[in-house]
């Protein structure tokens, strides 16, 4: 009985080996043929900016403190409006391993993940991506989304001058 | 001793205490705003409600505003309670903005936290949002109306606890607004409290603005190194530099609050002139080449001229262990010429109290429970800011406040000033201590006789006295006057303000050792041919600085181990990098002989901002971090003594050999620290009183510690220089008169340093006849030691 077991178990994976040659192939040729990942699929991050075109990125360090293995650091810096931004931003792709908790983590919308997975490199150091780098020009998934206009914080409209806030009150007021 | 069920668990507590406080002795958390231990219950959050279910209160109450009563019972968790919680913080909630990610208090903001707790999770009020303008508060304190939740905590802080005056409430109903009445700098020196009192971010620090999500910050309990009361402040760095400082909780020395100037001084950590390299003759070399410089070069020096040509100088600012460890290495040498301060009369004055004082050591804490307080020549806001805070606290209980200075004191509370030359503050405080006051005339004695009554009427008196203008002489009139006016049923309390943090460290290492003038004298006449500073500045912290540089021209060699870019940094011959306070562990002595220990925050390293230049750090790597070879300034002298590079081996050696330094094995950071019950010997008797030039039509100037950013370590920090005055003289009206001055005229001060164009301001509280002018950095007023007295002229300058 085991001869027979192990004559199957010798012709058998032949014979399904066999039955694939004749079937359309899951893998394809790479890099020659290239694959089109879902819109969702998280690979390369980028710096999203605001339908305005101004950089959304507040350097709130939300990402930063989301992400697991720390490929994220950055500084803060105020601009002369008073706009929080990042004076430098850096993410350590080599470290990176594409969670997308920072996406999730960023108040903003700043911070997205895209399709492009082609970020491989023989130098460590061209996978440290500055700011510069990771800046894209245009607003990434969410078209609409400013930040500033629902922070309640006078930067990029005047005090009151957002939808949902009255304009500044007359603390020195004797009025009911 | 009221005992109460909370939450079906039994305590008991002291009278008086509340029920929110007793339910935080049990750990339970009750979201809270307005309540704070320092500044008391006043119930006007509304959020700490508990269901009081039986007992002598019942019902649904605040428990900030209920006293602990025995046989209560009360419910954390009842849900009408929490219902009651969920709302009140919604209702806190309806005009905040939503900007967490760019607010800097995210990370430790209370309204955050109360959020959570209060059980509140989604905005329901589809109502606009009130919106504010917000002031300019001057350097330190960055407001954003739009976040405040009312609760009161910063008037409370800043009027109530710290007495400043131009802040406060304005308006009414959802108009309600804190700040001055017009913007402006916010006056108080102790204003950067309030960033740490706000529950929430309309309050944040401006120097810290931007710079770090708080979450990042490396923080650890550390000693404030800029007086010598021993303030417990939590210092926060990250990428390489210290970034801000926050206050730490002892209740036996600062409470819960800091000054200006602990807060914002430590930016000397970041200096971006900080010698960062080891240097032998100005040349950068490695850390072992200079350390078997120094061994050798000394060792050549002893063999041709006897131990006694080294001399060592320690400092207030180095730990405590460096200081012993510089005390073994001298007696290693044999060398007997070993001083703890360059400023001779600070040191007396430091080594008298630590032989003197015993227990009539009063700390802070107590001073603030004092019902009368005696300043004999101390002036808190220059010499130890957080000392006024605690003189306050005993003001609002109710006690009496006596300054007896020959300069104007001014102190955030009500005081009786009595104006007196320094010279006779010994007198006074011997005929005190006496009670026979025949040697004052009529008038003066109309003044002191109420003021002896008071004392022996008083059941908590403290009588405080500062190194600088008391020396060593008046520091043993001071223990001796307490001593004499103790009674066996109330001890009269001692305070004295002396140079730096480790000041009482240094004393009890000093003992009867000669003091740095002797050493000066040595050196003129070249007995003493090597000089080895511990992270101390000779060339400008001695009494009489042009004496100090003249004598040390005269040096063969000297060593300094440094943290800052002081001038015997720059002269050494072989210079040594030491940690400044927040980049290592250590301990310091404190002025009532408290000993505490500080932990580091950070590594030492040239800042990220430094490297990068504002912009990414740089894209290449090292194994060593850049700047990173100051070593902390124990771990220095263990290496020159070739002894183990481990604190607490060196801490178990001092305490093995040297009883009075048992404790340190104790030691714990953030705690309160221990109390040294210690005896030590007597100074030799200090030769008081500089040279004066002479010349008829001459005035007399009293050079004194200047205010808040007019100290060493405070002059290196950035943020702090929008405080540091220019260059002033203060005087008596009528001398003024005499001179042909008015308040505001521009003058020109000439001294033995040289010329100085200088501002004149007048005071009444001024002793007449005496030209007060403060130490400054930088300016011609360099040179004045605060407690020295010069010749100077002073005349008026033509209106530009």
């Amino acid at each position: 009985m085991n001869l027979w077991r192990d004559i199957k178990g010798t012709l058998q994976p032949f014979w399904v080996t066999l039955g694939y040659l004749f079937k359309k192939p899951v893998t394809i040729q790479y890099p020659e043929e290239k694959r089109t990942p879902p819109p969702r699929y998280r690979a390369r991050i980028v710096l999203t900016c605001n339908p305005d075109g101004s950089e959304r990125c507040v350097a709130c360090q939300l990402c930063s403190a989301a992400c697991p293995v720390n490929c994220i650091s950055m500084q803060a810096a105020e601009a002369a409006d008073g706009r929080r931004y990042a004076a430098w931003f850096r993410i350590n792709f080599s470290r990176c391993i594409f969670c997308g908790l920072c996406t999730e983590a960023c108040p903003t919308m700043a911070i997205q993940t895209t399709p492009d997975y082609e970020i491989c490199n023989r130098d460590v150091l061209k996978l440290v991506h500055e700011k510069e780098d990771l800046l894209i020009d245009g607003c990434g998934k969410d078209t609409e989304y400013n930040f500033y206009e629902h922070s309640g914080i006078g930067v990029v409209n005047e005090r009151g001058g957002n939808e949902d806030e009255y304009g500044p009150v007359d603390p020195k007021s004797l009025l009911p | 001793m009221p005992k109460l069920t909370i939450d079906n668990l039994e305590v008991t507590v002291p009278e008086g205490t509340n029920v929110l406080e007793a339910a935080c002795a049990l750990d339970i958390a009750i979201p809270h705003f307005c309540y704070h231990e320092a500044l008391g219950a006043v119930g006007s959050c509304r959020l700490c409600a508990m269901m009081f279910t039986d007992g002598p209160v019942k019902g649904l109450q605040m428990a900030c505003m209920v006293k602990a009563q025995d046989g209560m019972v009360v419910s954390s968790t009842h849900p009408d309670a929490m219902e009651l919680r969920e709302h009140v913080i919604e209702w806190a909630m309806t005009n905040h903005p939503h900007d967490c990610p760019v607010c800097d208090e995210g990370g430790e903001c209370q309204l955050q936290e109360m959020t959570v707790a209060g059980g509140h999770s989604k905005r329901r009020f589809r109502g606009k949002k009130a919106t504010f303008t917000n002031q300019d508060l001057g350097p330190f304190i960055q407001q954003e109306m739009n976040r405040c939740i009312t609760c009161y905590r910063c008037v409370r802080t800043y009027r109530d606890y710290c007495g400043g005056t131009d802040y406060g409430v304005l308006g009414s109903r959802n108009r309600i607004f804190y700040g001055r009445f017009q913007e402006g700098k916010l006056e108080s020196p102790f204003s950067g409290n309030i960033i740490d009192a706000c529950p929430t971010g309309v309050l944040t620090s401006k120097p810290f603005r931007f710079k770090t999500r708080l979450w990042d910050l490396q923080e650890a309990p550390s000693i404030c190194p800029h007086c010598s009361l021993g303030c417990a402040i939590v210092p926060g760095g990250r990428y390489r530099e210290v970034q801000r400082v926050r206050a730490g909780i002892n209740r036996e020395t600062n409470g819960f609050f800091i000054c200006d100037r602990g807060r914002f001084g430590y930016d000397h950590v970041n200096h971006p002139e900080r010698p960062r390299q080891p240097r032998i003759g100005g040349q950068p070399v490695a850390l072992e080449t200079a350390l078997d410089a120094v061994r050798d070069r000394i060792a050549v020096l002893v063999e041709a001229h006897g131990p006694n040509s080294i001399a060592f100088l320690g400092s207030s600012r180095a730990s405590l262990e460096a200081n012993a460890l510089l005390r073994d290495w001298a007696s290693a040498y044999g060398s007997e010429q070993l001083a703890y301060e360059a400023h001779q009369g600070r040191d007396y004055a430091a080594r008298t109290l630590a032989a003197r004082v015993g227990g009539h050591a009063c700390s802070l804490g107590d001073l603030r429970q004092s019902d009368l307080i005696i300043l004999f020549g101390a002036d808190p806001l220059a010499e130890g800011p957080m000392l006024a805070v605690a003189i306050r606290q005993a003001v609002r209980g109710g006690a009496k406040v006596v300054t007896i200075d020959p300069r104007p004191v001014e102190l955030p509370c009500t005081t009786l000033h009595i104006p007196l030359p320094a010279s006779r503050l010994p007198e006074l405080l011997a005929a005190l201590g006496s009670g026979d006051l025949s040697a004052f005339d009529a008038q003066e004695r109309a003044t002191f006789a109420p003021l002896l009554d008071q004392i022996k009427a008083a059941r908590r008196p403290a009588m405080v006295g500062g190194a600088d203008l008391l020396g060593g002489q008046g520091i043993a009139a001071l223990c001796s006057a307490a001593a004499d006016l103790s009674t066996a049923s109330r001890a009269v309390g001692v305070m004295a303000l002396l140079g730096g943090p480790n000041s009482y460290g240094g004393a009890l290492l000093a003992g009867d050792g000669p003091g740095f003038d002797t050493l000066l004298d040595a050196i003129q006449e070249r007995t003493v041919r090597a000089l080895v500073c511990l992270e101390s500045d000779p060339f400008c912290e001695a009494l009489d600085p042009a004496r100090a540089q003249a004598a040390l021209g005269h040096l063969e060699l000297l060593v300094c181990i440094d943290s800052t870019p002081s001038l015997a940094a720059q002269r050494a011959d072989i210079f040594l990098p030491s940690r400044a306070n927040a980049e290592m562990s250590g301990s310091y002595i404190n002025n009532e002989g408290r000993l505490q220990e500080f932990l580091p925050v950070i590594d030492p390293g040239l800042p990220i901002k430094v490297t990068g230049a504002g912009d990414h750090p740089p894209r290449e790597f090292f194994q060593t971090t850049p700047g990173s070879a100051p070593a902390a300034d124990w771990w220095l002298l263990a290496k020159l003594l070739e002894r183990a590079t481990i604190l607490a081996e060196l801490r178990k050696t001092m305490a093995k050999y040297d009883e009075r330094f048992s404790m340190l094995s104790f030691l714990a950071a953030g705690t309160t620290g221990l109390r040294l019950p210690v005896k030590v010997a007597l100074p030799p008797v200090a030769d008081r009183g500089l040279p004066h030039a002479d010349g008829s039509d001459n005035q007399t100037l009293l050079a004194t510690t200047g205010p808040l950013g007019s100290h060493w370590l405070a002059h290196l920090s950035a943020p702090l220089a929008a405080t540091e005055p220019q260059p002033y003289v203060c005087l008596h009206p009528d001398f003024a008169a005499a001179l042909g001055l008015a308040s505001g005229d521009r003058a020109r001060l000439t001294t033995r340093f040289g010329h100085c164009h200088v501002e004149v301001r007048l005071s009444a509280q001024m002793v007449s006849g005496l030209v007060l002018a403060p130490q400054l950095w930088d300016t011609a007023l360099e040179g004045l030691a605060p407690g020295s007295l010069h010749d100077c002229r002073l005349e008026k300058e033509a209106r530009a």
